[in-house]
């Protein structure tokens, strides 16, 4: 656990250290609750996206999602055109709302499990097949609007869940948190969890100890796109309208927060926390420039040294990475410790 | 934790403090701050726009001007920049939308916080207190044509280039184009409404194909900034110069050889410098509880007569008369 919990400080450090330098050079109204809050609900879209390409990597063999935004923007989308169809946004808010949601989560839902069915039935490389359904999404999404925005409204669910507060917090960020929690407790908990790791780890010998390959795969990138589903309830929700080419940066970022994680690229090592740091990291940073009045260029910049930095750790803690600490269930595996 | 993890977190340390130190002087001020956010940082449209804001902060010692953008194409780092600088406490927005739609509930949140929100090319946004435009769409659509019309002496088949046909700006203009032609009977609109997608090569092909379809062919008016460039090299290579007219949106810079050369009959375009200018301008007003009425003068080229509608929301849509036509003759006066 010696290095898994190095990268866990790491993070938490950085945090620290970003939220002292803003308080530093905005004279303490970067910590306003005001501040906090908005950052707070600016993580959830990017968070959420970044945990369902950390699942998706953690199975392994090249294992990637490039189509969660999106998949995100077409569960807006398609859910707004369908639910608007039948219900109104003013005369039944709550109705609305809820099937808005549940529209948007199905059709994440049903677009993760294609992902999913694609990957293991036909074999196809992720990173082709998740590139292909990304287009045909995005596709579909600009057909379905007219390549339009498509107005959702503000029915009074949904604009809670965008604007209100619960003890200060915002409801979006609750909903992030809670999220994290629910699938950090799957992997950690279930044997789908310990299934994915080990499939991860080695592919052959998990296809020898008869694990169920194809079921796993499906349900990591179903949930994967869940939580696109999600991401577009909560696009709509903080900007009334959704369209198809919303956060096209997007895609790239998500990775590079799960890789400044410490997610395995190759597969079986990711942690959720790590994953939510890491995500409020890069939020704060991309704040902190803001405060400072200083160009996006920096920004970009900036991350970039972030991401190479935490390579270099994971680099060199490479030996770590192959100890027993990623699952406390088979602490009997040897371990040969590389000499530094 | 290894002894090498805790000089990354030194190193680390150090970086954070010296990103600190560059950026400590941009401490809170007590004079109200107007910024300015566009849709891309580092394109020259907005590096013109940017000497405007530039200018106005130099003309207006009392308020905090800047600029700041994405350094990508995407609505979505628009709008965090937006959210940011709500959360820093920002007294006025000037902002020109990549995506109106996608800023309403941001502009809605910044609005109920007390913060005046102006906007710029997004006649359409409810969410915001004054919609500045450059001149009235349907105007500039009519002034081209009349442009096109008096260098095709009023007869002759012409056609229309569009961004897309999704682009509503494009489609307003062509439209009180073909309003305008219908004054003369000799003028016959073929095959408009092409798309250009902006792309300079994609143009050129089709307007090398639209001329081989009608040779007879007098005049081209254009949309997207890349279309006179496009439609200026066929015209060029066919050695039609001068007897085909091109009258469309271009910068000036750009267009220059083909201004030159005499394929390109005349450029339209607006001066994002002075919309820079415009839309402080009407934040300034607009901090200081002034009322904006019609006919006001904004202090500012091309803006100072402009007509003061009500926009879509609840806010003011103002329009300057900050439309600029350059020929071969005049280009130069303009050279950005």
């Amino acid at each position: 656990m010696r290095n898994t919990g190095g990268q866990l400080a790491m993070l938490a450090v950085i945090n620290g250290l970003l939220l002292v330098a803003g308080a530093l050079i905005s004279g303490g109204s970067f910590l306003s609750i005001f501040n906090l809050q908005s950052m707070a609900s600016q993580v959830p879209e990017i968070g959420l996206l970044a945990i369902g390409v950390m699942l998706a990597m953690c199975a392994g063999n090249g294992g990637i999602d490039l189509s969660g935004i999106a998949l995100a923007n077409l569960s807006g989308v398609l859910s707004a055109v369908i639910v608007s169809s039948f219900l109104s946004a003013n005369d039944s808010g709550t109705a609305f709302s809820v099937a808005f949601i549940a529209g948007a989560i199905l059709t994440g839902l049903a677009g993760g499990v294609i992902n999913g069915l694609l990957i293991s039935r036909l074999n196809i490389t992720p990173i082709l097949c998740t590139l292909g359904t990304q287009m045909a999404f995005m596709g579909l999404a600009v057909v379905v609007s007219g390549g339009k925005a498509v107005m959702v409204g503000s029915p009074a669910l949904l604009s809670s869940i965008g604007n209100d507060m619960l003890f200060q917090i915002p409801i979006s960020f609750l909903l992030f948190v809670v999220i994290a929690g629910v699938v950090a407790a799957l992997l950690k908990f279930t044997p789908y969890g310990l299934w994915l790791m080990l499939m991860g780890t080695n592919p052959k010998a998990a296809l020898y100890a008869g694990f169920p390959k194809n079921g796993v795969l499906v349900a990591t990138y179903a949930i994967s796109g869940m939580l696109s589903g999600l991401v577009g309830v909560i696009i709509a929700a903080r900007n009334v309208n959704v369209k198809y080419d919303y956060g096209s940066t997007y895609l790239l970022i998500a990775i590079l927060i799960a890789v400044m994680a410490g997610v395995k690229p190759e597969g079986g090592y990711g942690r959720v926390i790590c994953v939510v740091l890491s995500a409020i990291a890069l939020q704060l940073m991309s704040s902190l420039l803001n405060f400072g009045g200083l160009s996006n260029f920096v920004r970009d910049f900036a991350w970039g040294l972030l991401l190479l930095t935490f390579l270099a750790v994971g680099r060199y803690d490479i030996a770590g990475f192959l100890s027993p600490g990623r699952r406390s269930q088979n602490p009997s595996v040897p371990v040969p410790q590389t000499p530094k | 934790m290894t002894s090498f993890s805790k000089k990354m977190l030194a190193g680390t340390a150090v970086a954070a403090v010296a990103l600190v130190g560059s950026i400590g002087t941009l401490v809170a001020q007590e004079k109200p701050v107007i910024a300015t956010v566009v849709k891309i940082s580092g394109i020259p449209w907005f590096d013109r726009m940017n000497t405007g804001v530039v200018a106005y902060q130099e003309a207006n010692p009392d308020v905090v001007a800047s600029q700041s953008g994405p350094a990508t194409a995407d609505s979505a780092q628009q709008l965090q920049i937006v959210n940011d600088l709500v959360a820093k406490g920002v007294n006025a927005l000037a902002v020109v939308p990549m995506d109106p739609a996608v800023l309403e509930g941001t502009f809605q949140r910044a609005m109920e916080r007390g913060i005046v929100v102006v906007t710029h090319e997004a006649d359409n946004q409810t969410n915001t207190h004054a919609d500045v435009e450059a001149f009235d769409n349907a105007d500039y659509g009519a002034a081209l044509n009349e442009r096109l019309a008096e260098c095709m002496n009023k007869e002759g088949k012409w056609t229309t280039f569009v961004g897309s046909l999704g682009s509503r700006t494009h489609m307003q203009w062509v439209g009180a184009g073909e309003e305008n032609a219908k004054k003369y009977a000799g003028m016959e609109l073929v095959d408009p409404n092409n798309e250009s997608f902006d792309d300079a090569n994609g143009t050129y092909e089709k307007a090398k194909e639209i001329l081989r379809k009608h040779p007879d062919l007098k005049g081209f008016q254009t949309s997207a900034g890349n279309d006179v460039l496009g439609v200026g090299r066929a015209i060029d290579e066919a050695g039609l110069s001068g007897k085909v007219c091109l009258v469309g949106t271009g910068l000036p810079n750009p267009s220059a050889d083909l201004l030159e050369s005499g394929a390109i009959t005349a450029i339209g375009f607006w001066d994002p410098q002075k919309a820079g200018m415009a839309m402080n301008a009407v934040a300034k007003l607009l901090l200081e509880k002034k009322e904006i009425t019609d006919g006001m003068d904004l202090g500012v080229e091309g803006y100072n007569k402009v007509s003061v509608k009500q926009g879509p929301g609840k806010g003011l849509l103002i329009l300057g008369n900050g439309m600029v036509l350059a020929d071969k003759a005049t280009y130069k006066e303009h050279m950005f």
